[in-house]
């Protein structure tokens, strides 16, 4: 007889698939200590305390996780960049500053499961050698500031934060500190600039955050969701982490959808479900038909809608493979009605506004060229041989900015060039788009 | 009149969450610049001296920094500043007739304050939360969410009158005693609870 592994979990339909990041999400006061203790909170912590740094970290490498803040570096990794007993003050990071568009998982985690987070961040400082932790959170994000807040005193008060932690010999604590409307404070360096006090301009990397981060100290950052699947790794182990996802990308993930569909949301997937399942079985269908998937944040490149593409699974790999990428995996669906050029536009401007201005081939490219390009576009004034200068454009552009930010804006213009050529093409030779520009808004 | 004066309490909290170092007083900022513009509505020229004598900097560096900024204002804005995204998500739910009926009902532009000083308005980016478009951001209390036509007169209605703005607090999760419902609002997939803890080690 041979053995066979068992099937991977790749469908949240799986009956072997259990939700965890969400899981809380829904009872009465799960934002308090009380809910989340009554959970079997604060146990991995203990594990974590139990197992000492190096196996934590060492389970961290072996579950396979992957950071959520849509760049997918492992997370066990990261934390193995810290350096050993260096003597320095170590620092931790939750970068909660959430503001891809399309992106809105982050935002319940913080709201609804705050003390999961604290664990996570608390696992994260242990193994890590960091006693002092920031979660940034975006400014708009006010019921999760109040939450995080009021659960950091909580945990202070029961002893979870602050000197000895749990009786383990462990110091650590930890500050919210709000942004205040940049998207860019997002990357990891122009937050902490931003934390600093300072005007969020990315830093150089090298030296990576880990050798020189806030206050030039040891740092490392990691996303929100990347922080909160630390206690379940640690309480169900590696092994059961890794019996979801596919060969690459292991794990359960946070899927958002939104555009027009029954049911916009965010739903806990596996690693490795397709865009059908999200699509059809939890967002429960488009209201209307639709042209393109955008499928992990504004700045991940378009994908046609078509069959292939919905039994696409929804992993780092399938969707590179595809020529996008999961990124945050925040799904938006562009209706059929709706002219491209026009949603591209609207992502350009996004960009454009939120341009750090360090850069030239941002400041410049996107901030000036792109956008009064596509403005003439959008208003009935594009040209003949438009189209050819925008691709020009995107390819001195592409790869040569500071940061990441003025390719994520390439991923949206590029890709709808390649799949909607012939919307740009009618604009251009008829002063208006075959399709509208403007989406009805709801009366009641 | 120096806004913090009679402040020490609040000023002790916020430099409390940063390292005593040159580097960390500056660190205190963000947190000064919000705490004035809540009170006031804006920042003015006066505070941001005083924010600067308090983290060791210059008047001009903090312009700067807040310049950064789209939630700082240097000038006044209404009791009520009400911001409408405009990224994508929100504009595919029809934030663009949101904007043009708010400032039309309004009578008012980005930059202005309705002469009965209780309104302005700003466009602003994705505000994370587009599974609840389109979104409105009312002052620095909280979201109006799913806002259609009839929401958003029944609110401005209310605040004329007012009222309160009380932010929504939709979560946009299905999810039943730790387990997930599909959109039938069949429950799916296993139970969390039924995951069994590893051991404790040693
Ligand atoms: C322009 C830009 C914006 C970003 N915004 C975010 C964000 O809002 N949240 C986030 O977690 N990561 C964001 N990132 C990625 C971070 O730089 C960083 O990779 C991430 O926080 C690391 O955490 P992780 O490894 O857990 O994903 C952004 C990156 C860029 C270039
Ligand atoms: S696009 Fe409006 S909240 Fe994201």
């Amino acid at each position: 007889m041979t053995m066979t592994t068992p099937r991977p979990i790749t469908s949240a339909l799986d009956a072997r698939f259990k939700p965890t990041l969400y899981a809380r999400v829904g009872k009465e006061n799960s934002f308090t200590l009380e809910s989340y203790r009554a959970d079997g909170g604060y146990e991995a912590v203990q594990r974590a305390f139990a197992l000492g740094p190096d196996p934590v970290i060492d389970e961290m490498k072996k579950s396979g996780l992957r950071g959520r803040g849509g760049a997918g570096f492992p997370t066990g990794l990261k934390w193995s960049f810290m350096p050993l007993k260096d003597g320095r003050q170590h620092y931790l990071i939750c970068n909660a500053d959430e503001s891809e568009p399309g992106s809105f998982k982050d935002r319940y985690l913080l709201t609804e499961d705050p003390h999961q987070l604290i664990e996570g961040m608390l696992i994260a400082g242990f193994a890590m050698r960091a006693s002092i932790g920031y979660i940034y959170i975006r400014g708009e994000y006010v019921l999760g500031a109040e939450r995080i807040d009021a659960a950091i005193a909580e945990a202070r008060a029961a002893g979870l934060l602050g000197k000895n932690v749990l009786g383990s010999g462990f110091d650590f604590d930890l500050f919210l500190h709000r942004g205040a409307g940049a998207y860019i404070c997002g990357e990891e360096t122009a937050l902490m600039n931003s934390l600093e006090g300072l005007r969020a301009n990315p830093r150089l990397k090298p030296p990576f955050p880990a050798a020189s981060g806030i206050y030039n100290l040891p740092t490392t950052i990691n996303n929100v969701e990347s922080f909160c699947a630390a206690p379940h790794i640690l309480r169900y182990g590696a092994d059961w982490y890794s019996s979801m996802g596919t060969e690459k990308s292991k794990g359960n993930k946070l899927f958002q959808i939104s555009g027009p569909v029954a049911r916009p949301g965010v739903f806990e997937l596996p690693l490795g479900a397709t865009f059908r399942e999200i699509i059809y079985d939890f967002a429960g269908g488009p209201l209307e038909p639709i042209k393109a998937i955008i499928p992990g944040g504004s700045s991940t490149p378009m994908m046609p809608w078509n069959d292939a593409i919905l039994d696409t699974p929804m992993d780092y790999e399938a969707i590179g493979a595809q020529g996008s990428m999961l990124g945050t995996g925040g799904v938006i669906l562009i209706p059929q009605d709706y002219c491209i050029v026009n949603a591209t536009w609207n992502l350009v401007r996004f960009y454009a506004h939120e341009s750090c201005g360090k850069c030239t081939p941002c400041r410049e490219g996107i901030g000036s060229w792109m956008t009064k390009i596509y403005e003439k576009l959008v208003r009935g004034g594009g040209k003949p041989g438009d189209v050819e200068l925008i691709l020009d454009m995107s390819d001195n552009i592409a790869g040569k900015s500071f940061c990441a930010l003025a390719d994520a804006c390439l991923g949206p213009v590029v890709s709808s060039i390649k799949l909607f050529r012939d919307e740009y093409d009618y604009l251009i030779a008829n002063g208006k788009s075959q399709y509208g520009g403007r989406s009805r808004w709801a009366e009641e | 009149m120096p806004y913090f004066t009679d402040k020490q309490t609040v000023l002790e909290d916020i430099f409390s969450r940063y390292p005593q170092t040159e580097q960390g007083r500056r660190s205190a900022l963000m947190p000064l610049l919000r705490e004035v513009q809540n009170a006031l509505g804006y920042v003015p020229e006066a505070q941001m001296e005083e924010i600067s004598t308090l983290i060791g900097t210059t008047a001009t560096e903090v312009k700067s920094v807040m310049s950064f900024y789209s939630t700082y204002h240097t000038i006044p804005t209404g009791k009520w500043h009400i911001q409408v995204c405009a990224t994508l998500s929100c504009a595919l739910a029809g934030s663009d007739a949101l904007w043009d009926d708010l400032t039309e009902t309004l009578e008012t532009v980005p930059g202005e304050v309705t002469p009965d000083k209780l309104f302005s308005v700003q466009k602003v980016e994705c505000l994370g939360s587009c599974g609840t478009a389109p979104m409105l951001q009312v002052s620095d209390i909280g979201y109006a969410e799913c806002v259609t036509r009839k929401k958003l007169h029944t609110l401005l209605e209310h605040l004329k009158n007012g009222g309160e703005f009380v932010p929504d607090t939709r979560v946009p999760v299905f999810m039943q005693g730790g387990q997930q419902l599909d959109a039938l609002e069949n429950e799916v997939g296993g139970r969390t609870a039924d995951l069994e803890p590893l051991p404790m080690p040693g």
